[in-house]
């Protein structure tokens, strides 16, 4: 009990709250599957450009595992498919025209079914796998599945006011997810329905204790042999919704906060959002850049990412910088810059070895990085030690380095 | 968006911490202090301007706060041994590595230990007591942002209290050891890391001071805290891998 409240973490500047708690549904007029950060999809496409598809209807499936789709995120008309070199997914957009709606045939029994319907009805990407965060992959089977309904990321919605109404519809995803896995685990969400055998964390205010990595690295350590997933608790009832009325839910709760607004907005929107639609009548006049996800791990983006909940705008610096060449020739020099181990770093990086960690990192020491626990964390989880500490280059691209390094090296592909 | 806590801003917090120290001591030392503080000041910062335009290695403001504790703690040893002195701990003990920050050692504790050792007929310091008292200030200025380990600070504060309950002559000896502590041990470099080590590594100071004020009769104050500084920053990596193996074994028992 004591460890959730004495919770090590920083407390970060807080951004306005929503001028409405009650969110505005708000579909925009366009939206796009495109791949998380980082992640390279092959795919070959089910439906030809130009062609009406219904909310739900799946558009893409993977090349090499042909199980998994992925789904139209609202009912419109296909308007182009963008493929790189390699049949990877660049985007896949969307317009808005009609309401259909695609329903799904409700799935064999056993957790064969439920696998089957996930992959087939494209939940299955919400799901994240670590060691690596990817998505899973078609057979694997997790030591344990972690449901985050906490989030502590500057300026994220609460997944509880996301689940408000929706408790049955989490019960039923929380029971399938079960049949998944040996161990469950939700992380904050009292008061939820949930199998008996699950394990309730109780988690932290202050960021970094929403992440899934803290919570992962500190309960059920990711090996390679032995994966852990986390799901969003609002997807999870997304999976609930599925399995009863065999149709995907079309929208989802997202917060539009930064600098750049004039007002911070509460909105429910279709995965895979236009930013730009989110946000265009709010914003400050002036340049700005729109982030998906939260202003320490967001990236710029045009279109709202697979799992992300929040949307940052912020403002551009007016000009390039300014650096004189005997600076950065300094800067250059030699890298990474050392990163000195403070307070803000311990706190940072709340419960870790953080010091040791970021040796480990810094010197691409793959056996001490292991061994601390990096194959629980994402470049999520160190972005708050990146913003604290200013790291050059940043701890979270450090971390996927070497990350890569070891996949490449432990994984038979 | 970039945050607060790189290098140069932890330097400067370092430097700013070490003020009501620096100041007491200016005052009390007047001219041949400052003199002694700008002579340092020059040496050290031309070695780093040396390693700058050789070796593109940025200079650090914390050369200052190192520059700082030799001028306050160095013996008597004369201006040609000074100079020698404060060149060896500023390029053997920070500038080799590649600068502050990747330092294994406090520089100005190697200057000093290569100034004790070298003229050990040198007379050390003998700091007024009002300089002493400017520590406590420092070390919360420090502590309080989080640029000196505070579990460090607390866990020598712990020795010390034990080492004077177990009737140890450790009283006399206060001043310079606290002095010490917030000049040298509670360096964010040079001293352990991680939340475990930084207890044992102040316990292990104020310990060594102890043994040594019970052993060592003749020993200045000042020597006998920056010896106690040199084994203590010696062992900090120990202390570490120390904390780090019962944290790993913890978690192995916990999750198998």
């Amino acid at each position: 009990m004591f460890t959730a409240a004495l919770s090590s973490g920083l407390l970060l500047p807080r951004s306005a709250p929503p001028l409405s708690v009650t969110p505005v549904r708000m579909l925009t007029e366009e939206a796009a599957l495109t791949p998380a950060p980082g992640e390279s999809l092959r795919v070959e496409p089910l439906v030809d450009e130009g062609a009406l598809v219904a909310q739900g209807q799946p558009l893409l499936r993977l090349r090499a595992s042909p199980q998994i789709v992925l789904t139209a995120p609202m009912a419109g008309r296909l308007a182009r498919i963008e493929l790189a070199p390699g049949r990877r997914l660049v985007q896949a957009v969307i317009f808005h025209e009609g309401e259909a709606r695609h329903e799904y045939p409700a799935p064999a029994a056993g957790p064969e079914g439920l696998r089957a319907l996930m992959q087939g009805a494209g939940l299955w990407r919400l799901l994240r796998s670590r060691p690596f965060g990817q998505m899973p992959r078609v057979g694997e089977t997790p030591a344990a599945i972690l449901v985050m309904a906490a989030d502590t990321s500057p300026g994220a919605p609460d997944p509880m006011q996301e689940l408000r109404g929706r408790e049955d519809d989490f019960g039923r995803g929380m029971a399938a997810l079960a049949s998944l896995t040996g161990t469950l685990f939700l992380c904050g969400g009292e008061g939820l329905p949930a199998p008996p055998d699950t394990r309730r964390i109780a988690c932290g205010r202050l960021h970094p204790q929403g992440l899934a990595g803290m919570q992962i690295h500190r309960h059920c350590p990711a090996r390679i042999e032995a994966p852990v997933w986390d799901i969003h608790a609002g997807d999870v009832a997304d999976l609930g919704a599925l399995l009863v009325g065999g149709l995907l839910p079309e929208t989802r709760l997202v917060q539009v906060s930064g600098a750049a607004l004039r007002e911070t907005r509460l909105v429910r929107c279709q995965p895979g959002a236009d930013l730009r639609g989110l946000c265009r009548d709010i914003v400050k006049p002036g340049p700005h850049a729109l982030l998906s996800g939260s202003a320490l791990d967001g990236g710029p983006a045009q279109f709202l990412a697979p799992r992300d909940r929040q949307v940052t705008v912020r403002p551009l610096a007016s000009g390039p910088a300014r650096r004189h060449w005997f600076a950065a020739a300094l800067r250059r020099a030699g890298r990474p810059l050392p990163v000195i181990p403070t307070a803000a770093l311990d706190q940072a990086l709340a419960g870790l070895p953080a010091a040791a960690l970021v040796r480990a990192l810094g010197a691409g020491d793959d056996e001490s990085a292991i061994r601390l626990g990096a194959l629980s964390l994402v470049e999520q989880d160190l972005a708050l030690a990146d913003y604290a500490t200013a790291a050059e280059p940043p701890l979270s691209a450090q971390l996927r380095a070497i990350l890569d390094r070891i996949e490449a090296a432990e994984v038979p592909a | 968006m970039r945050g607060l806590w790189d290098r140069e801003t932890v330097a400067m917090l370092l430097l700013a911490a070490l003020m009501p120290v620096a100041l007491a001591w200016l005052w009390y030392g007047g001219v041949p202090a400052a003199a002694r503080l700008a002579a340092v000041l020059v040496v050290s910062g031309l070695w780093h301007v040396v390693f700058m335009l050789m070796r593109a290695q940025p200079p650090s403001l914390a050369g200052a706060a190192s520059a700082l504790a030799v001028a306050m703690l160095a013996p008597d040893v004369g201006p040609v041994a000074l100079i020698l002195g404060v060149s060896f701990g500023t390029v053997m003990a920070e500038l080799v590595f590649g600068g502050w920050g990747r330092n294994l050692l406090h520089p100005a504790t190697i200057t000093l230990a290569f100034l004790g050792f070298g003229f050990s007929a040198a007379a050390w310091p003998d700091l007024p007591l009002p300089v002493a008292w400017a520590a406590i200030p420092a070390a919360m200025l420090g502590a309080v942002p989080g640029v000196m380990p505070a579990r460090l600070l607390a866990g020598a504060a712990l020795g010390g209290l034990a080492a004077w309950a177990l009737g140890l002559p450790v009283v006399p000896l206060l001043p310079a050891a606290g002095l010490v502590l917030v000049l040298l041990v509670a360096d964010p470099v040079a001293s352990a890391a991680t939340r475990a080590g930084a207890w044992m590594n102040g316990a292990l100071y104020a310990g060594l001071v102890a043994l040594f004020a019970q052993l060592w009769g003749q020993g200045a104050p000042v020597q006998i805290a920056v010896s106690a500084a040199l084994l203590a920053s010696l062992a900090a990596p120990l202390l570490d891998e120390i904390a780090i193996a019962t944290w790993l074994a913890r978690r192995r028992r916990r999750h198998g």
